[in-house]
């Protein structure tokens, strides 16, 4: 009997797929690509040709040129790299346009560029978590010169309406950050067509490893390098590339594009809901239409949220997300929504993947309506403030 | 977070969860609330004379609250009411490893208790 965890937390991140662990691990000893791919003997050109594929693969996910990827450790890297890389040049502090509801990793960026008296204005959403364009137009002055923005919400799925956004930054003349990474090999993104300036992109959300993502650098736009150390990738990002960290990740997104598992996805999700709209009172966070296919965001009315999430400690599942659930405090981003604390507190994300199967669902939705149950009854008689 | 053996028990399996029914006698009841600390509890009790005989909870709360309010739940049973102004937190805090900054859901469950011994004394007198 497997007593492992029935794993629902693909948003915070997947397991390797085979074909991507067995394309790394040819990499990794003597006799594979293993060398330097900035050596220019013939091993490094090895390892050099293995990188080049990869960044031809992941260039194809979202129809961008592999030429213009600098690899970093993973998205959260790659979204300071856009943000610092931009605003950190010696053109004078500026302004900035993000949202409210963004990752952790530009929020917290952002609060630091604030703090070195670059302005920020952060656009607010709406209760579904989406976030109108109009109000990158509106928010627009003559000194802004980043807007950065999610493609994704990792919290709740929501899909922003990016190509209306860039739309509004090409013809303000100024550039767009996309963070990607949520939403990369499940909602598509074509960074050509729109023409993005920045886009960022990790691996480990699309059964690739941790530890790699890239940040895509528009040809013709300059930014200031985080990391230096000798010769970086377009100038942007000094140290040795990790050849089978970036196989991987070019081994992922060749399989995520050929899956093309979005459906699917969007299939199990559904099944996921279906199961727990039995359950009474409970409320789907977002708007189903534009949401991701692979999250599902769901408050829990009436019943407190540690205690839920430990009723459920044998179902892997994040309350808000998994960069902030160990943080006490409620998300920002159902916060955004207009939740209370109480609920907040009380709303698991649910995220199925590749290996999701309908009897994990049928199981977890069954588990949870109990403990769901119990701990309702516990608590019957409770205060308004515990369920709203 | 990690859980006591204690908390882990009384979480999943709580002994005194429930109400007690309404057309029993002797009973008195006492609600606290602090909605800042996310604690909601109701405790009702069924006393003859001056013994606690039942006791029984409600509660909207962490695995910590909820752990301590059965603890105490259990252990008033069968006591003199006059323990209910003699709860010793300090102890109880540590037999299910409370953390220092849920105390406060200690204090409410304190409050409950002591709102139920007031209507305890307020019917002796009468």
């Amino acid at each position: 009997m497997n007593n492992a965890p029935i794993y629902l937390d693909y948003a915070a991140t997947s397991p390797v797929d085979p074909v991507v662990a067995e394309e790394m691990s040819a990499c990794l000893m003597e006799g594979g690509p293993f060398a330097n791919a900035a050596s220019t003997h013939a091993a490094g050109r090895a390892a050099k040709r293995v990188i080049d594929e990869a960044r031809d693969r992941i260039g194809a996910l979202i129809n961008a040129s592999g030429d213009r990827l600098v690899f970093t450790s993973g998205a959260t890297e790659a979204n300071n790299l856009a943000l610092q890389g931009v605003l950190r040049r010696d053109d004078g502090p500026g302004h900035m346009i993000t949202t409210r509801i963004e990752h952790r990793s530009v929020l917290d960026t952002a609060a630091a560029l604030e703090a070195a008296d670059v302005a920020v204005t952060y656009l607010e959403c709406d209760a579904c978590g989406i976030v109108a364009p109009e109000q990158v137009a509106e928010a627009l002055r003559p000194e802004t010169r980043l807007v950065s923005m999610m493609q994704v919400n990792n919290e709740i799925g929501s899909v922003q309406a990016i190509e209306s956004v860039a739309a509004i930054c090409r013809d303000a003349g100024v550039p767009l950050h996309v963070d990607a990474a949520q939403g990369a090999g499940k909602v598509p993104l074509d960074v050509t067509g729109l023409k993005l300036d920045l886009c960022s992109l990790t691996a480990h959300k699309i059964n690739g490893p941790k530890g790699i993502g890239a940040l895509y650098v528009r040809s013709g736009l300059e930014i200031e390098p985080m990391i230096r150390g000798g010769e970086a990738a377009l100038g942007a990002r000094a140290g040795t590339l990790p050849t089978h960290q970036i196989a991987g990740f070019g081994k992922a997104c060749e399989v995520a594009a050929q899956r093309n598992e979005s459906e699917e996805l969007a299939r199990l999700r559904e099944q996921l809901w279906q199961g727990l709209a039995g359950i009474t009172g409970v409320r789907r966070q977002g708007d189903p239409a534009r949401s991701a296919p692979h999250i599902l965001s769901v408050s829990f009315p009436g019943v407190e949220g540690e205690s839920l999430r430990f009723a459920l400690a044998d179902i892997a599942v994040s309350a808000g997300s998994a960069c902030t659930s160990s943080d006490p405090m409620p998300s920002h981003v159902l916060r955004s929504l207009g939740l209370s604390d109480a609920l907040a507190e009380s709303t698991l994300r649910f995220g199925v993947g590749r290996f999701t199967t309908e009897a994990e669902i049928s199981t977890a939705v069954e588990r949870i309506g109990v403990e769901v149950g119990r701990l309702r009854s516990v608590g019957a008689g409770a205060p308004d403030w515990c369920s709203s | 977070m990690n859980y006591s053996s204690e908390v882990r028990q009384r979480f999943l399996a709580p002994a005194r969860a429930g109400t007690i029914p309404s057309d029993a006698g002797d009973v008195v009841d006492g609600v606290a609330e602090d909605r800042s600390l996310k604690i909601w509890v109701r405790f009702q009790l069924q006393v003859y004379g001056t013994t606690i005989e039942r006791v029984r909870y409600q509660l909207y709360g962490c695995p910590h609250s909820l752990a301590a309010a059965d603890l105490l739940a259990c252990e008033l049973e069968g006591k003199s009411v006059n323990a209910l102004s003699n709860i010793d937190l300090e102890r109880l805090a540590g037999q299910i490893d409370l953390p220092r900054e849920k105390l406060g859901r200690l204090l409410r469950i304190e409050d409950a208790l002591a709102i139920c011994y007031a209507q305890v004394v307020a019917e002796e007198r009468e």
